[in-house]
């Protein structure tokens, strides 16, 4: 069992690994120009140039893949000469990068050739501070300084010649000078949290990401809690009445259920439940990302669609097994030994009967998590499902990764839990 | 194949023989009333190429009007013939794939059916080396394979349309990709069982190359499994084509899709509640019936087996 | 044998038939079946494949599924009609009256629930006894079937024991309620056969100490022969012929019965009983059945009236038998018709040149343990002792058999001899050149010299290609045979197979065991080789068809003048067969010699253990009484010095009671013309044991 362990364990690594590469490149290298979508179509190729530079996209593909994924704080560092740290904002909460200079968070910018420095107070306030005798000179003999910018970037100012920059404001975009030649933006790395900006927002992902998952979390949850009881139920009981006429109406309706895709069950509950007999909101109008606690009623009509496609999957499954089963020589054997029905199939068949389903159902996930998107968009519930979906249409790489890896994460631990529910119920690799 | 063909031998004719084993199905009410929807829908496929009540694309009509006499199903908020709109919708997915390029040539075969094919060659390649060749072959395969497997299908199908666009081919690459590890699970999993036969020992004590023994001897005797499979995959294949249409992301204009349709009568739904029932019967139908048809033909060739 | 006094029967079956629906009508899988049997009685039922001896054991349990029912007769169990009674009433008795044990004990537990739990819920389902109660009766049975360490077998799982304790768990769990009727179907089929002898002991004690009716089905007419009183001999459904085993086989009336009793393999005292003589054609399906005598099609006497007729079971001489001619046939003189004649075996000389010769050859299988320094390829190598330090030549034109039980490296042998694993090391010559290594790295030319057939006919050809196909394909790709020349060739050698023409377009599936383990034949023989490997070749087969592939093969032999290496389990097949015997225990080769030196004195201790547990279908036969304590030990970590120390019963012969066994290996000591032993005990002390088959004189 330890030998099971070990290999799950070191093959769920790697598959995470390789996805989060498949991901990160297949996205940001497949995917065109961004700043196209971010800046408007009326945008100039300069405009666009500069604004990549920004964003740090400028760097080879498989550097920022390291960024991404490990974070570069530690890269950098050496640069600025300073430990770099992330202190939450006074205002937003969001973090913000730091030098650490002896102790005294710092940050830098460049005004009319001049570079200051910005010094954090603990009240959240900043002095100012000429800081001209910094400046470090290159083999050419240039002036250059590494620092940390107001906008969470390393970045890299030449002395005299401060760089012409396009930056995104509110107003739209604006030029400025004094830019720096060089940006990095900086962040901690998927590993350590941070999933950095949506493209779309312009803030950090993981800001918003959570109460989305926290929304499709109780959306599934509800979902699973009704499904799975009565799914096992169905499929126990078509098993031991196989071929008679309740298991072909169970076998049946289940193959129709789950072969219609969601959007089709869900508009016709719509039609049924929400236009024709007005029992339920047809289009659930969510307020708020809490409005789910406060009318669970909104819930209503997303549960019975996953249930009516799940339902049918998961029921034929178990009948599969639980036919299976009762056909197999141990079944005949306490039939045999003159067991009462009723406790050959509770004592002898059930236990048997599930094991092949629990690690069915637990790949089936991804499965599920399709059927949530789909789902989320019908009814424009604030989840997960709907956050990928409005992502990837947007292009907004990043919070499409994130998001992907948080799925596939939940994908590949819920298959780890099948595997491992799959060896306690097993006695033959429990004790192998 | 490179096994001699028997130069004068007197068979039971070819035709006889391959009715017998078509005939299996109409063993099973069940694949009977599968392959009867199935055919239903080709049937309707193949009459839109040469005919239509109405032009598909052009508003002809009062918009969202309910069926009636010249609009059998009524018509669509552009004041589309309905009727003529999921005609037409069944060839993009079953007869027809547009090839890139503005050019307006299309290739026989939808793109159901090609996505398929292509997971179906993928995977089988792949599957059979891992399945037969076993030690890292194996390893390797499916570490990757369970990397993809490990995405959410609509996520990589969102991936995928989010990096390449959207496009015929796309769809079914993107089919393809989603489709080939069940693909190779099944392979892998039918070449491990079929290598410990002894006419694969028969076949290695001759020195056969791998190759020979993968896909002239494994090959064959998976071939029934893997059909039944390939027909349920058809049928994913539709809903997914279905779903990615819904969501917007799918086969591209002009040409109708009964996914975009159910989309576009959605948002007219108060308007309008018939135009949003006969695209999602038309997708519903289709994929109960080649469920039905893989799984009535599953039970029957099991059955068979016994 | 106990004698029998007159008393009501526990079991009373008549004129039963058994009838599956299926569709488009029925089948009559069973018919006029009848026979009964006595308290503390065993009694056989014999036969075929497909005979339906099975569906009667079924049918006195109700177990018919969906579709079976009982057509016709009546069981009567201790009086009471068990045809019509309710399926609650049947409840009740099964498990509690009457208890079945049947073929493989592995499917037959649940392999989820505790062995204790299985067992005890016999008792607190039937008598209502509590737990812990039931739990104390369940070990003392355990310990009465003699498995080690019962309370601890009762919380483990199926799969932690052996087939062996298995199966004694089974009967043990069959015997708790001290049931009136015990229904054994198979019980040893799948064991092997120093296991077997155990088990078969185990039974027949029991039998003797709870007073059991004893039910027990079985196609070895070997088995018969040690465990019952009486038998009867079913063929396609029916039950042919019936008396005391005494009378049967001494004088089978049926010509069914005389059939089988000329082609099982017996290991007698001399060679001349070993010779085989098929029944020609094969067991009818049940919907293709005869209009008169079901066995007329296969009689050597057949007549018109037995084409018309149905003869009826009639009783001659004590012993019932359904024949209309019986009297007249007598065995004794029967002569084997033409086309079953057996192949003149003329004597290859002595000093032919030697084809293969194996040097010490290893083959070792690497392990993987189950830490995490295993998992990630840093732990210790471990192997699987396969086969160790095999030395022998084998002359052209020769047969050498291999015996020895499952895991004894046997088949491993031959694979490393044809290269589907490369050896470990030591050294192979096949023609001299070097075969150790796998058979990527030999010649085309090698690689046609060299061929081999398999021992499951269902799976020796590939379901996709017609006979032809399959035959033709090793001409193709040696190029033998010219290409337009092929199916000529085939169909040659199909006629040699004495398959037809008509063969050549047929599928696998429209083939019988036989015929496909025929065309197995021909296709490793299709490239001339030099060598042929036979896996157990006939052990999948019925034993009509056994001698008919074992004849071929000589035949084929003698034309082509193939040299053959042949593995088998069971010593009887092998004696007429072979010229040398190897005899194998835990990849160690432990005799091997010529095949009349193997079955007499001196013999290995392991030798004298495996031909005193083959059951012989000849009660006349006597075999001394030796049992393997234990199991065969783990191959990974084999018992150090001689690998059969743990279980010998002769080491005692050897001062300091063989102590010498557990550290050193012993030496090859040679006791006559090519045969050798791998023995510590002196040669001459070998050669004081008794033999172990006897002929009684009466």
């Amino acid at each position: 069992m330890a030998r099971f362990l070990i290999r799950s364990i070191i093959s769920t690594i790697v598959t995470m690994l390789l996805v989060s590469m498949a991901l990160f490149f297949l996205l940001e290298v497949g995917s065109g120009d961004i700043t196209v979508k971010i800046l408007g179509v009326f945008s100039t190729p300069e405009q666009r140039a500069s604004y990549r530079s920004q964003l740090g996209l400028d760097a080879p593909a498989w550097q920022r893949y390291v960024d991404w994924l490990a974070g570069n704080d530690w890269r950098v560092k050496s640069r600025v000469g300073y430990p770099l740290v992330t202190i939450p904002n006074k205002e937003s909460g969001e973090a913000e990068w730091w030098a650490d200079v002896e102790g005294q968070p710092t940050r830098w910018k460049l005004e009319e050739g001049q570079l200051l420095a910005l010094k954090r107070q603990g009240d959240g306030s900043t002095t100012e501070q000429i800081v001209s005798g910094d400046w470090q000179t290159d083999e050419s003999g240039a002036e250059f300084f590494w620092g940390v910018d107001t906008k969470n970037n390393a970045v890299k100012w030449m002395r005299g010649e401060g760089a012409e920059v396009w930056v995104l404001t509110k107003a739209g975009l604006r030029k400025e000078g004094d830019g720096p030649q060089t940006y990095i933006p900086l962040r901690k790395g998927l590993l350590r949290g941070d999933a950095g900006e949506s493209l779309q927002f312009g803030r950090p992902v993981s800001a918003t990401l959570w109460s989305r998952v926290r929304n499709t979390a109780v959306l599934a949850g509800v979902a699973f809690i009704i499904v799975m009881p009565l799914a096992l139920f169905l499929g126990i009981i078509a098993g031991i009445n196989e071929g008679k006429l309740l298991d072909r109406i169970i076998s049946i309706g289940g193959l129709g259920a789950t072969a219609t895709p969601e959007f089709v069950t869900g508009i016709f509950l719509i039609l049924i439940f929400g236009i024709w007999l007005k029992w339920l909101p047809a289009v659930a109008i969510f307020t708020s990302a809490n409005a789910i606690f406060e009318n669970p009623l909104l819930l209503a009509l997303p549960v019975m669609t996953l249930t009516a496609v799940e339902l049918g999957y998961i029921a034929r499954m178990t009948r599969a097994s639980m036919v299976e089963v009762m056909d197999s020589a141990y079944i005949r054997t306490a039939i045999i030994k003159g067991m009462p029905y009723r406790r050959v199939v509770v004592r002898h068949a059930i236990r048997n009967a599930l094991m092949a389903p629990i690690t069915i159902i637990m790949l089936h996930v991804n499965w599920l998590i399709g059927g949530l998107v789909v789902v989320e968009v019908i009814f424009g519930y604030p989840g997960l499902g709907k956050y990928i979906y409005d992502a990837a249409i947007f292009g907004d790489f990043n919070a499409v990764e994130a998001a992907a890896m948080v799925t596939v994460t939940i994908a590949i631990a819920t298959r780890l839990i099948g595997d491992l529910a799959y060896t306690l119920l097993n006695p033959r690799i429990r004790y192998a | 194949m490179a096994i001699a063909q028997p130069t004068a031998g007197v068979r039971p004719s070819r035709w006889q023989q391959m009715w017998k084993s078509v005939a299996i199905i109409f063993e099973s009410r069940v694949a009977t009333v599968g392959l009867a929807m199935v055919l239903f829908w080709l049937l309707i496929g193949f009459i839109s190429l040469v005919w239509t009540p109405h032009e598909p694309n052009a508003s002809d009509f009062i918009q969202n009007l309910p069926p009636n006499g010249t609009n059998w199903l009524g018509t669509d908020h552009l004041g589309r013939d309905i009727t003529s709109r999921l005609m037409q919708g069944t060839q993009v997915i079953l007869l027809k794939t547009r090839l890139p390029g503005d050019s307006e040539i299309s290739i026989p075969g939808g793109v159901a059916i090609w996505g398929v094919i292509g997971s179906l060659v993928l995977g089988v390649t792949l599957g059979l080396n891992a399945g037969y060749r076993g030690g890292w072959w194996d390893q390797i395969i499916m570490q990757i394979l369970d990397a993809l497997i490990a995405f959410p299908r609509i996520v990589l199908y969102l991936v995928v349309i989010a990096a390449l666009g959207q496009g015929d081919m796309v769809v079914i690459l993107a089919i393809t990709i989603t489709g080939a590890p069940g693909v190779a699970r099944l392979a892998r999993s039918l070449a491990m069982d079929i290598k410990t036969r002894d006419y694969i020992r028969a076949a290695e004590t001759r020195g056969e190359s791998v190759r020979y023994i993968m896909f002239r001897e494994i090959l064959p005797n998976a071939r029934g499994p893997l059909l039944v499979d390939a027909m349920l995959r058809v049928g994913y294949a539709i809903f997914a084509i279905g779903t990615l249409g819904f969501l917007g992301i799918g086969l591209p204009p002009p040409d109708p899709d009964w996914g975009n349709m159910v989309n576009e009568a959605r948002r007219n739904i108060f308007s309008n509640q018939t135009a949003v029932i006969w695209p999602s019967l038309a997708i519903a139908t289709l994929v109960i019936g080649l469920n039905l048809f893989a799984d009535g033909l599953r039970e029957e060739l099991t059955r068979y087996q016994k | 044998m106990t004698g029998k006094q007159k008393k009501s029967p526990v079991l009373k079956v008549e004129d039963l038939a058994v009838a599956y629906k299926v569709r488009g009508g029925e089948i009559e899988a069973v018919q006029r079946v009848s026979f009964e049997i006595n308290r503390g009685e065993t009694y056989g039922i014999v036969g075929e494949s497909g005979c339906g001896k099975s569906t009667v054991a079924w049918a006195i349990v109700n177990f018919l599924g969906a579709n079976g029912y009982v057509k016709r007769g009546s069981i009567k169990f201790q009086g009471q009609e068990l045809v019509g009674k309710s399926g609650e009433e049947l409840r009740r008795l099964r498990g509690d009256q009457i208890a079945m044990v049947y073929q493989d004990p592995m499917q037959a537990l649940n392999p989820s629930m505790r062995l204790g739990d299985q067992m005890k819920e016999v008792l607190t389902v039937h008598r209502g006894m509590a737990d812990d109660e039931a739990a104390q009766h369940c070990i003392q049975m355990l310990e009465r079937v003699y498995m080690p360490d019962a309370a601890n077998v009762m919380r483990r799982y199926p799969h932690q024991i052996s087939g062996g304790q298995q199966q004694r768990v089974v009967i043990a769990m069959a015997l708790l309620n001290n049931p009136a009727l015990l229904v054994m179907d198979e019980p040893t089929t799948a064991l092997d056969v120093t296991v077997e002898a155990a088990v078969l002991d185990l039974i027949a004690e029991l039998s003797r100490d709870f007073d059991t009716a004893i039910m027990y089905i079985t196609h070895n007419l070997g088995v018969i022969a040690r465990v019952s009183n009486r038998v009867g001999v079913m063929y396609a459904g029916e039950m042919v012929e019936r008396g005391t085993v005494a009378k049967i086989y001494k004088n089978p009336r049926h010509p069914y019965t005389q059939g089988l009793m000329r082609c099982v393999p017996k290991l007698g005292a001399d060679k001349a009983g070993s010779i085989l003589h098929p029944i020609r054609g094969r067991v009818p399906p049940p919907t293709h059945r005869p209009a008169g005598c079901v066995f007329g099609p296969r009689c050597d006497y057949i007549q018109d009236k037995c084409r018309e007729e149905r003869p009826l079971l009639r009783d001659l001489d004590g012993i019932m038998v359904r024949c209309h001619f019986a009297e007249e046939i007598i065995a004794s003189e029967w002569t084997p018709s033409e086309e079953l004649a057996l192949p003149q075996i003329e004597a290859v000389s002595s000093d032919s040149e030697t084809i293969l010769e194996l040097n010490d050859l290893k083959k070792y299988y690497e392990v993987q343990g189950s830490s995490f320094k295993d998992v990630i390829g840093l732990g210790e190598k471990r192997y699987v002792k396969a086969v160790e330090n095999a030395n022998f030549t084998v002359a052209k034109g020769k047969t050498l058999g291999v015996v020895g039980e499952s895991g004894c490296g046997k088949s491993t042998l031959i694979k490393t001899i044809i290269g589907l694993e490369g050896s470990t090391s030591g050294k192979a010559t096949f023609m001299g050149f070097d075969i150790s290594g796998d058979i990527s790295g030999r010649d085309e030319a090698l690689i046609q010299e060299l061929q081999m057939v398999f021992q499951n006919p269902d799976s020796t050809m590939n379901p996709s290609y017609t006979v032809g196909q399959q035959i033709g394909r090793p001409m193709l790709r040696f190029g033998t045979v010219p290409k337009n020349q092929v199916r000529g060739e085939v169909i040659k050698l199909l006629e040699s197979m004495r398959l037809g023409e008509n063969y050549y377009d047929r599928l696998p599936r429209q083939l019988s065991g036989g015929e496909k383990q025929r065309v197995g034949i021909a296709r490793a023989l299709a490239s001339r080789p030099n060598l042929v490997l036979c896996d157990e070749p006939v052990s999948a087969l019925d034993v009509s068809v056994q001698a008919a592939i074992l004849n071929l093969l000589l035949e084929v032999q003698q034309e082509f003048n193939t040299t053959l290496v042949f593995i088998a389990h069971d010593l009887s097949v092998v004696r007429f067969f072979s010229d040398e015997v190897a005899v194998m225990y835990l990849g160690q080769i432990m005799e091997i010699g010529p095949a009349d030196a193997i079955y007499a004195p001196p013999y290995h201790p392991y030798t004298e253990a495996l031909l005193s547990a083959v059951p012989i279908p000849d009660p006349t036969i006597q075999q001394k009484h030796i049992r393997l304590e234990g199991s065969v030990p783990s191959a990974i970590n084999p018992p150090s010095g001689c690998r059969f120390h743990t279980r010998c019963p002769r080491r005692k012969l050897l001062p300091h009671g063989g102590k010498i066994c557990e550290t050193e290996l012993p030496n090859w000591q040679i006791t006559g013309d090519g045969h050798r032993i791998f023995c510590h005990i002196p040669a001459e002390t070998l050669q004081t044991f008794d033999p172990v088959i006897t002929v009684e004189s009466d």
